[in-house]
């Protein structure tokens, strides 16, 4: 189901710029790598800092003009287009360390 | 010096219970495994330092080595939660992480089980099942440094786009430490062995190693379990966190 997230990610991000199918995944999956995040167990907010603090960079290196407004664009018809699956991660490491610690 | 060593480990035990508590009174208000798993693992650790330096403590002869076999099996039946937490936390879904538990398991029953039926001395090179039973629970501890020092990578980068807390991310680091710290106590236990088949030299070497990483486990302990406050401040304070969008 998180695979879902990333292939609506990159299916979205494909159709709000000129990079084929095989670049957009590509250059996403090195935003995400970047971020540090399992493309496999993405949320929507995590996704979201992707697009605003990542993929704007990303995006100008691969010539996409507009890049920042592109990444805002996509990033509203990604949450659009998730609403309906489940994308719920409770038990990823940093909930359980979190907890750990009290906090 | 070996009496430090003793000290240290009894130090340890105790606070060991303490975090078990800490961990399963947690798990009684969330309701969620990985605190359950730990609580145990660190309930079973605290009780078999406590009795295996009970000797030490009183002043009385040690434990005969049929005894220290039953003792052992204090210690081995936490390592399972241990493994298991490992697993849950890092490697939910790897086939090969389910098998590595499966091999430990395996090392740590049938080493401890032939070790009591067999006898002799526990801590011994020439004992096989001292060296079966010593890989079963090094490999763990090894195990939960190498996982928690790469979810700290990650976490690191997630702190920088705002997605993680800085002492989240930090409390990785201490339980890598943690880990690396207990794979010294282990690698201490082979000195202690070496030692008890007469080569007295090591003796100095592995009190200090088994006191020093004892006292160092707890010190990340306390910081990952039991964060004062200006601690969890001052790596709130250094972490970076990306402006939006990010600057060349």
């Amino acid at each position: 189901m998180a695979t879902d997230l990333f292939d609506i990610a990159a299916e979205k991000l494909e159709g709000s710029t000129e990079m084929d199918r095989l670049a957009a995944r590509g250059t996403l999956r090195i935003a995400i790598k970047e971020a540090g995040l399992d493309p496999h167990k993405l949320t929507i907010p995590q996704l979201r800092a992707v697009f605003e603090k990542l993929m704007p960079k990303e995006l100008d290196a691969r010539g996409v003009s507009d890049a920042a407004a592109k990444c805002e664009a996509t990033m509203d018809e990604i949450a659009r287009s998730a609403d309906a699956i489940d994308i719920a991660s409770s038990a990823s490491p940093d909930d359980v360390f979190k907890r750990l610690g009290g906090s | 010096m070996e009496e430090n060593a003793y000290l240290t480990s009894i130090f340890a035990s105790v606070f060991y219970l303490v975090a078990s508590v800490r961990l399963l009174r947690l798990n009684r208000r969330t309701g969620e495994r990985p605190e359950l798993l730990l609580g145990i693992y660190f309930g079973f650790s605290g009780a078999y330092y406590l009795v295996f330096n009970l000797p030490s403590l009183f002043g009385f002869d040690s434990w005969p080595p049929a005894t220290e076999w039953m003792i052992e099996w204090i210690y081995v039946l936490g390592v399972f939660p241990y493994l298991f937490f490992i697993r849950s936390v890092f490697r939910p879904k790897a086939a090969w992480a389910g098998a590595l538990v499966g091999i430990c398991s395996v090392l740590l029953l049938v080493g401890t089980a032939l070790g009591t039926l067999n006898g002799g001395d526990v801590y011994s090179l020439d004992n096989l099942w001292f060296h079966v039973q010593w890989t079963g629970y090094t490999a763990p501890c090894a195990w939960l440094g190498l996982e928690a020092m790469l979810s700290r990578r990650g976490a690191r980068k997630r702190t920088r786009l705002g997605l993680c807390e800085p002492i989240v991310a930090n409390r990785y680091l201490l339980l890598a430490l943690f880990g690396g710290f207990q794979f010294l106590a282990c690698l201490a236990d082979l000195l202690l062995a070496a030692d008890a088949d007469g080569g007295q030299a090591v003796s100095m070497i592995s009190d200090a190693l088994l006191g020093g990483s004892e006292i160092a486990s707890v010190a990340v302990l306390w910081l990952a379990f039991f964060p004062p406050r200006f601690y969890s401040d001052w790596i709130t304070r250094r972490a970076v966190i990306l402006p939006t969008p990010m600057d060349g």
